[in-house]
C-alpha cells in the first residue's frame, strides 16, 4: 500500500465522512426490476392464451365467464390499492400508527378478494375442469398464477406490517411500507388485465 | 481505539470474510463468489466438453455402435444444455461478478446476499440437472425440447422433468443476477463515471441484463406449462385437445434468441476491453460501440422467428423476421470495424490473450457471415436441420463465447491471482484450440450442404460424409488439448507465475489500480473519475483531500446517481450470512419434491424458504464496528 494511506487520520479525527445520508433506494430499485420480470411473465401467460385461442380453442369454449364475481373483485382490488396509498401517505409524513391500520385494512380486503376467488373457483369449475381442455388450463393457470401472486403479495403486506421501527435517519420506515405497496399495486394492476381480457373480452367480441 | 492503527488494516479488519467454515459458507464477497462462478462454470466446461468428445466418437465412423441411440441422444442434449444455461452465461456472470464491483470502484455489488444466492443456486440447479442422471433418464430432446416430442406420451419417466424443473430454478438464479447487475452499475458507479464514461464491459453487462429480466419467463411459462402438461394432466400443446405445439417453439426462441445475445454480449464487452489495452489506444468509436452493443439487445428481440422457418408461416410475418435478423448483424459488423480500426491504428502487442481476441475476431467473421446466410429464408429451408447449423452455432458460441473467455482469462487471471500466466504455454494452447476448432467445423459447412441432418446418433457410408466426420472427431480432440494446456496454464501459474503487481498490461480501467490479488474492500479511497480512461489521464488515487471517501465506518460504499454519477447517499452493505444458502436449499427442497408430485414436501419447502426470507430481510439497527 501507498506511503499516503497511513496519513489518514482515524475516524474520530476526521471529519463526518460526508453530509450524505443513508442509501434506501437500491431495494425500490430491485422491486421495480422485480415487477419488469413479472410483468413480462404475465405478457407471456397471455401471449399464450392468445395464441392458443386464435389456433383453435375457439370451439372448445361453451361460454363466457360470467361476470358477476370478476368485476366486483376488480372493485375491491382497486379499493384495496386506494386504502394502501393512503397508507404510505400517512407513514411518509412520520403518522406511522396509521399508516399500520390502513396496512391492515388493505390486507384484510385482500383476504376478502382471496375468499370471492374461491367462491368464484367453486362456481367455474362445475362448467369448465382445468383438465377438460386446453381452454380450461390456460384460464385456470393464469388466474391461480394471479391468486399465487396475491398470496405472495398479502405475505409482504404482513411483514412490512410486523417490521420493527428504528431511527427514522438510520432506517427511513416508509421505504420497506412503499417498496411493499409497489407490489400490491401491481399485482392490482394485473388483475385489471385479467378482467379485461379473460372475462370481459369474451362477454363482448366471443374470444 | 488507537490512532496508530492503519485505515488499510482497519478496511480489512471491517471487509474480511472469516477464514473459517461458516465463513466459506457464508461469504458476501463479490470476488470470491466470482471466483467460484469461474471455478463452477469452467467445471460444467469440461463436464459438457467430455460429452461433445463422445458424441464425435460415435460419429467418427459411418455405422458406428458405441452408444446406443438413446444414449446419444441423452448425452447430446446435455451437452447442449450444459454448455449453453451452464456454462456459457455462468462464465461470464463470473467475471462481471468478480470485475464490476472493482470497475466502478466500489465496495460490492448492490445486493451482496442476493449475489451468494445466485451462485448457490446456479450450482445447485447444475447438480439438480444432473441428478437425472440417477435415475439414467437424463433429458433426451435437444437444449430446445421441442414439444410434442418432450409429452409424457414420447418422453415418459424423470429425464425432462428435470429439464423442465432445474430451468425454472435456473432462471431464478440468472434473472437475480441480472437485477443486481443493473442496480450496481445503475447505483454504485465511482463519483464522475458518468454514463458516457463506463467501461464498454459494464455496457454489454446491462443490455443483457436488461434483456435476461424481460426474456426469461417467456422459459419459464414455456417450461410451467410443459409440467402441467406431462405430470398434471392439464393442455397445452395437444392439438387433440385444442392446443399447438408451435406455442413451445414460440415462447422457447423469444427466449432462446436473446440469450444468444446474453452468452454474446458480454464476451464483446471483454474484447472491447482488451484490444485497446493490448493495442496500446484507446478504442476507436466508443460511442458507436456502446449503441451496437444496447441496439443489439433490443432488435435481439424481434428476431426469435428466424428460428423457426421450417414451420409454415405467413410470407410478410417471415420477410419481417428475415428483414431483422439482417439487421443485426450491421451492429455486430460496427463493433468488428471498431476493434479493427483499433488494432490498425493502434501498436498492437501480441500476448497470448491478444491472440485470442484476434482468434475470436476470425471465427466470428466466419460464424456471423453465415448466420446472414440462414437469416436468408429460401437457403435457410434448404439447410434447416442440417449440419450447417451445426457449425453456425459453434462458430458464434466457440468463437464468440469461448475464445473471448479464454483472452479474457489471460488478461484478467493475473489481477485475480496476482500472478502471470505462461505466455508461451498460451500460444500453444491458442493455435492447438484455433486449428483444432476451424478443421473440425468448417467443413460441417460443407456436410450440411451435402445433406448430412442434425441430431442422428449414425449415418450409413456412402454418403461422402465419413472422411469429414472422421477429421471432425480428430481435431475435437485436438481442441481439447487445447483447452487443457490453458487449464493446466491457470492452475501452474495461479501458484507459481511471476508476481504480476498491480496493473502489469499498464491499462486504463479502475480494476487494475487495486492490489493483485485485490484487497478485500477494493481501494482504500473510493476513486474519482474524469475521464474514460482513468489510469491513463494523469489519475490521482489519492483525490479525496479531506479523506472523506476512505468510509471506514462500517461495512459502506458511495451511492451515485444513476446518469451524472453525482454523489447521493452512503450505502450499507450486509455482513456474511449463510440466509442466501439456506433459501437455495429450500429452493431445491421444493424442486425435487415437484419431481415426485410431493405437493406436501414442496409446501413444507416453501414454508421454509419464506422463513429464511423474513429472517434474511429483517433489518437490524447499525453499529459502528469497534
Amino acid at each position: 500500500m501507498s506511503v499516503a494511506v497511513n496519513h489518514i487520520a482515524p475516524p474520530e479525527e476526521r471529519r463526518e465522512p460526508t453530509e450524505l445520508g443513508l442509501d434506501d433506494k437500491r431495494g425500490t430499485a430491485g422491486m421495480w426490476l422485480f415487477m419488469a420480470t413479472e410483468a413480462s411473465l404475465f405478457i407471456m401467460l397471455f401471449f399464450s392464451y392468445f395464441y392458443l385461442v386464435v389456433n383453435g380453442t375457439r370451439k372448445t369454449v361453451e361460454e363466457a365467464p360470467k361476470l358477476h364475481f370478476a368485476l366486483p373483485m376488480l372493485g375491491i382490488l382497486l379499493v384495496s390499492s386506494a386504502v394502501l396509498h393512503l397508507g404510505e401517505r400517512h407513514v411518509k409524513r412520520g403518522n406511522y400508527g396509521r399508516g399500520r391500520i390502513l396496512l391492515v385494512m388493505t390486507i384484510l380486503i385482500g383476504l376478502f378478494f382471496l375468499l370471492l376467488q374461491y367462491f368464484e373457483y367453486r362456481e367455474h369449475l362445475k362448467t369448465l375442469s382445468p383438465l377438460a381442455n386446453v381452454y380450461g388450463s390456460v384460464f385456470y393457470t393464469i388466474t391461480s398464477f394471479h391468486a399465487a401472486h396475491l398470496i405472495l403479495g398479502l405475505l409482504i403486506l404482513g411483514y412490512a406490517l410486523i417490521l420493527p421501527r428504528f431511527e427514522p435517519a438510520e432506517w427511513p420506515p416508509h421505504r420497506p411500507y412503499h417498496n411493499a405497496a409497489l407490489y400490491w399495486h401491481f399485482v392490482d394492476v394485473v388483475w385489471i388485465f385479467i378482467v379485461a381480457i379473460l372475462y370481459v373480452a369474451p362477454n363482448i367480441w366471443g374470444i | 481505539m488507537s490512532a496508530a492503527i492503519d485505515v488499510a488494516e482497519r478496511l480489512t479488519h471491517i471487509w474480511e470474510t472469516p477464514k473459517t467454515v461458516r465463513g466459506w459458507f457464508s461469504t458476501v464477497d463479490h470476488k470470491e463468489i466470482g471466483r467460484r462462478y469461474l471455478v463452477t462454470a469452467m467445471a460444467f466446461l469440461i463436464v459438457g466438453g467430455i460429452e461433445a468428445l463422445i458424441i464425435r466418437l460415435q460419429l467418427a465412423r459411418a455405422d458406428q455402435r458405441l452408444i446406443t441411440p438413446e444414449a446419444y441422444n441423452q448425452i447430446f442434449s446435455m451437452h447442449g444444455i450444459t454448455m449453453i444455461f451452464w456454462y456459457a452465461a455462468p462464465i461470464l456472470s463470473g467475471f462481471a461478478n468478480y470485475l464490476i464491483p472493482l470497475m466502478i470502484g466500489a465496495r460490492d455489488m448492490a445486493f451482496p446476499r442476493l449475489n451468494a444466492f445466485t451462485y448457490w443456486s446456479f450450482l445447485l440447479s447444475g447438480v439438480f440437472l444432473y441428478g437425472s442422471l440417477l435415475f439414467l433418464n437424463a433429458p433426451h430432446a435437444g437444449w430446445f425440447a421441442y414439444t410434442p416430442y418432450t409429452t409424457a406420451q414420447y418422453s415418459p419417466g424423470y429425464g425432462m422433468d428435470f429439464y423442465a424443473l432445474a430451468l425454472i430454478f435456473l432462471t431464478i438464479s440468472t434473472t437475480a443476477g441480472a437485477i443486481n447487475f443493473i442496480v450496481t452499475i445503475f447505483r454504485l458507479r465511482a463519483p464522475g463515471m458518468a454514463i458516457s464514461r463506463m467501461p464498454l464491459f459494464l455496457y454489454s453487462t446491462l443490455t443483457i441484463s436488461f434483456a435476461i429480466v424481460m426474456s426469461l419467463p417467456a422459459l419459464t411459462v414455456a417450461c410451467v406449462f410443459l409440467e402441467l402438461e406431462r405430470r398434471w394432466n392439464m393442455h397445452f400443446y395437444d392439438p387433440a385437445l385444442g392446443g399447438s405445439p408451435l406455442l413451445w417453439q414460440q415462447l422457447f426462441w423469444f427466449f432462446g434468441h436473446p440469450w444468444v445475445y446474453v452468452v454474446f454480449l458480454p464476451a464483446t464487452g471483454m474484447i472491447s476491453m482488451l484490444v485497446p489495452v493490448f493495442s496500446r489506444r484507446p478504442i476507436v468509436g466508443y460511442p458507436y460501440v456502446a449503441i451496437a452493443t444496447v441496439l443489439t439487445g433490443l432488435v435481439g428481440f424481434g428476431v426469435w422467428v428466424h428460428h423457426m422457418f421450417a414451420t409454415g408461416m405467413e410470407h410478410l410475418s417471415m420477410s419481417f423476421f428475415s428483414a431483422a435478423s439482417m439487421t443485426i448483424s450491421v451492429f455486430s459488423a460496427v463493433q468488428v470495424f471498431a476493434w479493427l480500426a483499433t488494432i490498425w491504428t493502434g501498436r498492437p502487442v501480441i500476448t497470448a490473450s491478444m491472440l485470442f481476441a484476434l482468434g475470436f475476431l476470425a471465427t466470428f467473421v466466419i460464424g456471423g457471415l453465415n448466420g446472414i446466410v440462414t437469416a436468408v429464408i429460401p437457403i435457410d429451408w434448404q439447410i434447416h436441420d442440417t449440419y450447417f447449423v451445426v457449425s453456425h452455432l459453434h462458430y458464434v458460441l466457440i468463437g464468440a463465447n469461448v475464445f473471448p473467455v479464454f483472452a479474457a482469462f489471460y488478461y484478467w487471471l493475473p489481477k485475480i491471482t496476482g500472478r502471470m500466466m505462461n505466455e508461451r504455454l498460451g500460444k500453444v494452447s491458442f493455435w492447438l484450440m484455433f486449428i483444432g476448432f476451424n478443421v473440425a467445423f468448417f467443413p460441417q459447412h460443407i456436410l450440411g450442404i451435402i445433406g448430412m441432418p442434425r441430431r442422428v446418433f449414425t449415418y450409413p457410408a456412402g454418403f461422402g460424409w465419413e472422411g469429414m466426420n472422421m477429421l471432425g472427431t480428430i481435431f475435437a480432440f485436438v481442441l481439447a488439448v487445447g483447452i487443457g494446456v490453458s487449464v493446466w496454464n491457470f492452475l501452474v501459474s495461479a501458484r507459481r507465475g511471476v508476481i504480476a503487481g498491480k496493473n502489469p498490461w499498464r491499462a486504463d480501467t479502475l480494476e487494475w489500480d487495486t492490489q493483485s490479488p485485490p484487497e478485500p474492500y477494493g481501494s482504500v479511497h473510493i476513486p474519482t473519475v474524469k475521464t474514460r480512461h482513468p489510469l491513463w489521464d494523469d489519475y490521482d488515487e489519492e483525490h479525496d483531500p479531506n479523506d472523506e471517501r476512505v468510509l471506514d465506518r462500517g461495512r459502506l460504499t458511495l451511492a451515485t446517481s444513476w446518469l451524472d454519477s453525482e454523489p447521493r447517499a452512503v450505502a450499507r452493505m450486509p455482513k456474511e450470512t449463510i440466509t442466501p444458502l439456506l433459501l437455495t436449499l429450500g429452493l431445491t427442497l421444493i424442486f425435487v419434491a415437484l419431481i415426485f408430485k410431493l405437493l406436501w414436501l414442496a409446501l413444507i419447502g416453501a414454508v421454509f424458504s419464506l422463513i429464511v426470507n423474513a429472517v434474511w430481510l429483517w433489518p437490524r439497527r447499525y453499529r459502528e464496528p469497534a
